[in-house]
């Protein structure tokens, strides 16, 4: 008996702190979901345990158990292989969603998209589950390009150029330009994903670096420094109609497009210390965005979909006393602070926004070894990513 | 009793860190992240797979340079300050000796701007390339012809010293000087 109580009351300071860590976070309500699983087969409980992480990861919802949930989830494989899904609505019993998926070799997938129909039942909003993050790993001196799933599974290399940095993806997910110094000097390449193979973009004599597509696909915005200093230029995707945006004393780095297309954010040292500057996207005079912190570098700016409840925003990484955190520009206004939503101490970098602009991942660095770490910025929420290798830094979420 | 309740929580209290080692552990679980390397995909592809693409630099804006070639320090580094690319007076004499052993032939020079850890990397990568362009353009104005000089910047990816202090940083920052024998 005394056993058994140990272990009841072991079991419920597990569920309680499993439950604190999924229900109000900042004021926030997450849509708690009850997943009760695909039945008693392998397959039925590895669906259960990915799709349980999806929700984890989702944002929009949190686990609980049946007694608090607002949702129940319920499923069944079925003896051809095939999986059906139920999510009912507790207090009106209303099935939000009911759905049958044929038999898949791919159980991983077929858990993400039934996660996604959730998170689309329940909110309206579009999940994250089926995303891709590229980001950089450290494999002994060299750091290479590798894509893998959102949730940090199927980590797979994709370069083997000694240094690699800063990768950034097509508008279709197909393809991602880096810097690769595969010849000793930063050139800007790009990677087809589906094939392997790879083109140069940029290898202009001196700096060919921070690449970033437009939201349209047909043009890069990127820092070169074959005039003199880095300036910020934009060209064809598919090479040529280079235009140079900038022309400054300092150097400019970083672009990123808003989703309209029709301004780039970008960082300038140009009267001092680096901040944020907003161009239109066939230049003129830049609008200077930050001005506190004294500085703030690597601008994200989110793209929510279209009907989503988050509005578009740019994320960046700001020095506070010698420290990195991850802080938001909330809208427009020239000459703006910065609000700082990952200060913890630790070395926070590379914000990069999930496609429903809510989540954000970004490296954490804590004695100096790299993690990838997702946030939710509604929530405040933390959550770290499996360890990849020996380290992975420079996160790029894909579309 | 006293015995039983102390077993009791001694039983709790290693329930209640084993749950919460397994939560902390869940992510690495459910990830089931397959490292990189062992992938099944198109993996490790070698530099030979690049197509010729759109080449813009032009055949000769730069020579080759090997891994061997970047050994080969033989000139003292141009230190700098944090966050700035001035020369700074005291290395004045270091780019007179650079300049003066190019005099008299014809070989060029690779110029490397490196920037110390304490910033972020695309910034990094920017302030290495100014370093390096402050070096070309000094060493243009004692009299080496532009077209024999080149820059790579590795912002904060190639430290000289692996620790984590003033020290290591002001070593850190810095330009280095490779000859190229051709």
């Amino acid at each position: 008996m005394k056993r058994l109580l140990a272990f009841v009351f072991g079991l419920a300071v597990f569920q309680v702190a499993a439950h604190a860590q999924v229900t109000v976070v900042k004021g926030f309500q997450k849509r708690l979901v009850a997943v009760n699983g695909f039945g008693g087969s392998a397959l039925g409980a590895r669906l259960a345990e990915i799709v349980a992480n999806d929700v984890r990861l989702s944002g929009y919802l949190g686990l609980a158990r049946a007694d608090a949930a607002e949702f129940v989830q319920q499923g069944n494989v079925r003896s051809d292989g095939s999986v059906e899904c139920f999510v009912t609505h507790v207090v009106t019993k209303k099935m939000v969603l009911s759905k049958a998926y044929p038999a898949r070799g791919d159980t991983r997938r077929l858990a993400h998209e039934i996660s996604d129909d959730m998170v689309k039942a329940i909110t309206g909003q579009r999940g994250i589950a089926q995303t891709k993050i590229a980001c950089i790993v450290k494999r002994g001196r060299n750091k290479e390009l590798a894509v893998m799933d959102y949730d940090g599974a199927n980590a797979r290399q994709f370069s083997n150029d000694g240094l690699c940095a800063h990768p950034r993806w097509s508008p279709d997910g197909t393809r991602i330009l880096y810097t690769s110094y595969w010849r000793n000097y930063p050139d800007i390449l790009e990677v087809n994903l589906l094939t392997g193979q790879r083109r140069v973009v940029a290898q202009f004599p001196g700096l060919n670096s921070g690449a970033d597509y437009s939201p349209d696909g047909q043009l890069v915005a990127l820092t070169l420094s074959k005039d003199g200093n880095p300036e910020l230029y934009t060209m064809n995707a598919g090479g040529g109609g280079l235009r140079r945006l900038t022309n400054t004393r300092g150097a400019e780095s970083s672009p990123v497009w808003s989703p309209d297309g029709r301004q780039i954010a970008f960082v300038s040292d140009e009267r001092g210390s680096p901040q944020v500057y907003v161009i239109g996207r066939d230049g003129g005079e830049p609008d200077r965005l930050t001005v506190s912190p004294s500085y703030n570098t690597e601008p994200a700016w989110s793209r929510p979909p279209a009907g989503s409840d988050m509005r578009p925003m740019i994320a960046v990484t700001s020095r506070v006393g010698g420290k990195f955190q991850i802080g938001l520009v909330e809208t427009l206004a020239p000459g703006q602070g910065v609000r700082p939503v990952v200060a913890d101490g630790a070395d926070n970098e590379d914000p990069s926004w999930a496609p429903n602009g809510r989540m954000l991942v970004f490296t954490k660095t804590r004695n100096w070894r790299s993690r990838l770490y997702l946030l939710d910025v509604v929530t405040g929420e933390e959550l770290e990513l499996p360890a990849l290798g020996e380290g992975a830094s420079e996160p790029a979420w894909g579309p | 009793m006293q015995s039983r309740v102390l077993t009791h929580t001694t039983i709790l209290a290693l329930v209640a860190t084993l749950s919460l080692v397994g939560c902390k552990k869940k992510p690495t679980q459910l990830g089931g992240p397959t490292g990189p390397g062992t992938a099944t995909g198109p993996s490790a592809v070698t530099p030979s797979d690049i197509g010729p693409g759109v080449t813009i630099g032009g055949p000769g804006a730069r020579p080759d340079v090997t891994s061997a070639d970047l050994e080969k320090r033989v000139f003292a580094p141009v230190y700098f300050d944090y966050d700035s690319a001035k020369i700074k007076p005291s290395e004045m004499s270091k780019l007179q000796a650079v300049a003066d052993a190019l005099r008299g032939n014809n070989k060029k020079l690779l110029i490397e701007g490196h920037c110390d850890e304490r910033g972020t990397a695309e910034y990094n990568r920017a302030l290495g390339e100014r370093r390096a362009q402050a070096a070309l353009a000094e060493l243009k104005r004692l009299g080496i012809d532009a077209s024999r000089l080149s820059t790579i910047s590795y912002g904060k990816e190639r430290p000289v010293d692996p620790g984590h202090d003033d020290t290591a940083w002001s070593r850190n920052r810095r330009c280095e000087f490779v000859p190229l024998d051709r």
